[in-house]
């Protein structure tokens, strides 16, 4: 008993405020929920591969995600599937000219470093990225260092068991969202005592990584669980498996599945979203915003003439 | 006596915040406000704000619009700033909800700044035009410097988008009451048929007659005349197929 007990004072002390959330130069308030566009420096990303492997295409990509209402663009050179090697140089060779032509066309804009390796995470961050979105859940501890060092924001996400670039296999849990919680919180506990801003810690259950369908249906359900840990919540549900699996969806048939999520998630108080449609996903959390009171609508004049 | 009037509209839309994001008509807004500002020049002892209301009856002067009848959202009067719904609290959140266009005359009241005494009468709609010119005079009676504010909105009929679709009725209907209005025609607006505003929806024609029969007292105590009326129309269009009439009239 004094174990449970004390498991669950730690969890209390673990918890904070919802407060700002502070992301390069910017303050964002908890009503406010943020899209993160994925772009992909990557020929083979599970979702439209290769659609920004060619540096043009990628700049195009990020243009028209701005325009799009896009908050933080998520940049990556290394897909989250199994398949050919790359290594450190060849990711900073995908990522890090490219992140230093997107700082340069917009300076305020918030970048986000989708790796898992402290080497990547600090070129791409002397590059300019704001935020080092680290999937695979502190596979590599010095990510927190580098995130400190560079006055940068870190995601601590949640895996299981898993190494990088695996596909889980039979996870299983006594209860997914109390493993997710005990391990996001884990990881931003430390994350702060490295020296990272605790305003610029995000946590993410990180869906599909390390669970199958069910398990990431339980997550979604049980959102507020890890919202009310008062630390900001990422969703990275777009056009995923489970979405497919739930949907009996092809690859290419999901974007109905991931707003549902998404409205859902945002419903529960998660506050950024990362997502292939910025147009839709702005739109979606825009109407969930005025749902719930957050945002006025655009314009009201039915009715009122 | 009535030492200024005004008539504005009252759609929701004119409260502050209601129309979310977007600025809906704000030559209408600035027309409002500018009448409203007239007749706090008049210098009043009271404004008196009549408006339609389901029964003839004065309201409490404290009361206020009640903003959450049409946005539940809007909890209280006053946005504090940019892409948001956080409300500050408003200063008197328990008052007592007046009717719409009552409250909005409250609402350009308090827009305008003003901080003296208000009486505040329900017309009913389908009230007479011997009722309305009644209470307009009793209106006029009740203190030596009346402002008055008629909150009437023209037809609802104006166009096929409008709420109370196409009627070809309407635009003569609120072209008249312009006219009326800015040629001081005041028998014209006693004239005015009930059952043919009701027809079309035009929701002010109560209140026009109660401003008629305030403005027809004699202010003359010597020869007993009705005085000269010095008019202006600030505005007088349907941009969403209701008639809006925003004018002042001002006894030389």
């Amino acid at each position: 008993m004094d174990d449970v007990a004390a498991a669950v004072e730690q969890r209390a002390q673990l918890q904070r405020a919802p407060g700002l959330l502070r992301l390069g130069g910017h303050e964002f308030a908890p009503g406010r929920p943020l899209v993160m566009a994925i772009v992909n420096r990557t020929p083979d990303s599970f979702y439209r591969p290769g659609l920004t492997w060619d540096e043009a295409a990628a700049l195009e990509r990020v243009h028209a995600a701005v325009a799009e209402g896009a908050d933080i663009l998520d940049i990556g050179g290394v897909p989250a599937k199994p398949g050919p090697e790359v290594t450190v140089a060849e990711e900073i060779r995908r990522v890090v000219p490219f992140i230093e032509r997107v700082r340069a066309a917009y300076p305020d804009l918030v970048i986000s470093a989708d790796t898992w390796r402290h080497e990547s995470a600090t070129a791409m961050c002397a590059a300019g990225a704001d935020l080092i979105n680290d999937t695979w859940s502190a596979w590599d501890p010095s990510l927190a260092e580098v995130a400190a060092e560079f006055g940068a924001g870190l995601v601590c996400s949640h895996v299981g068991t898993l190494t990088p670039r695996t596909r889980p296999h039979r996870p299983a849990f006594a209860d997914v969202v109390a493993d997710v919680i005990d391990r996001v919180l884990l990881l931003a506990e430390r994350a702060a005592k490295a020296g990272v801003d605790p305003d610029r810690i995000v946590i993410d259950p990180a869906h599909d990584f390390g669970k199958n369908t069910w398990h990431s249906l339980e997550i979604t359900r049980r959102l507020s669980e890890l919202t009310a840990t008062g630390w900001p919540v990422l969703m990275s549900v777009s056009h995923k498996d489970f979405v497919g699996e739930t949907l009996g969806a092809d690859l290419g048939d999901r974007l109905a599945g991931t707003l549902a999520v998404t409205a859902v998630g945002a419903w529960l108080g998660a506050r950024i979203f990362r997502a292939h449609d910025v147009k839709e996903t702005r739109q979606a959390l825009d109407m969930v915003a005025s749902i719930k009171g957050d945002r006025p609508p655009a314009r009201a004049v039915r009715a009122l003439a | 006596m009535i030492v200024a009037a005004a008539i504005c509209p009252s759609p929701p839309l004119l409260a502050s915040g209601m129309t979310g994001q977007a600025e809906i008509l704000p030559d209408l807004r600035i027309a409002c406000a500018a009448a409203v500002a007239r007749l706090l020049a008049a210098a009043p002892d009271v404004v008196a704000v009549v408006g339609p209301a389901e029964a003839t009856a004065p309201f409490d002067p404290a009361g206020e619009l009640s903003l959450a009848s049409y946005a539940p959202a809007l909890r209280a009067a006053r946005p504090s700033s940019g892409n948001s719904m956080e409300w500050e609290a408003g200063s008197s959140a328990a008052a007592p909800a007046l009717p719409l266009a009552l409250g909005i005359g409250a609402m350009l009241l308090d827009e305008a700044g003003y901080q003296g005494p208000r009486a505040y009468e329900g017309v009913a709609e389908y009230e007479p035009a011997a009722a309305c010119l009644a209470l307009g005079a009793g209106i006029a009676a009740s203190a030596p410097r009346v402002a008055l504010l008629a909150m009437g909105d023209g037809t609802a009929r104006r166009s096929a988008s409008a709420p109370g679709y196409l009627d070809e009725r309407a635009a003569p209907f609120d072209e008249a009451v312009e006219r009326a209005v800015r040629t001081a025609d005041l028998p014209a607006l006693t004239a005015l048929d009930p059952a043919l505003a009701a027809d079309l929806l035009a929701a002010g024609r109560p209140a026009w007659q109660s401003l008629a029969g305030a403005l027809s007292v004699p202010v003359n105590h010597l020869t007993g005349a009705a005085g000269r009326l010095q008019t202006e129309v600030l505005y007088s269009d349907a941009p969403l197929g209701v008639a809006y009439l925003v004018a002042t009239l001002i006894p030389q």
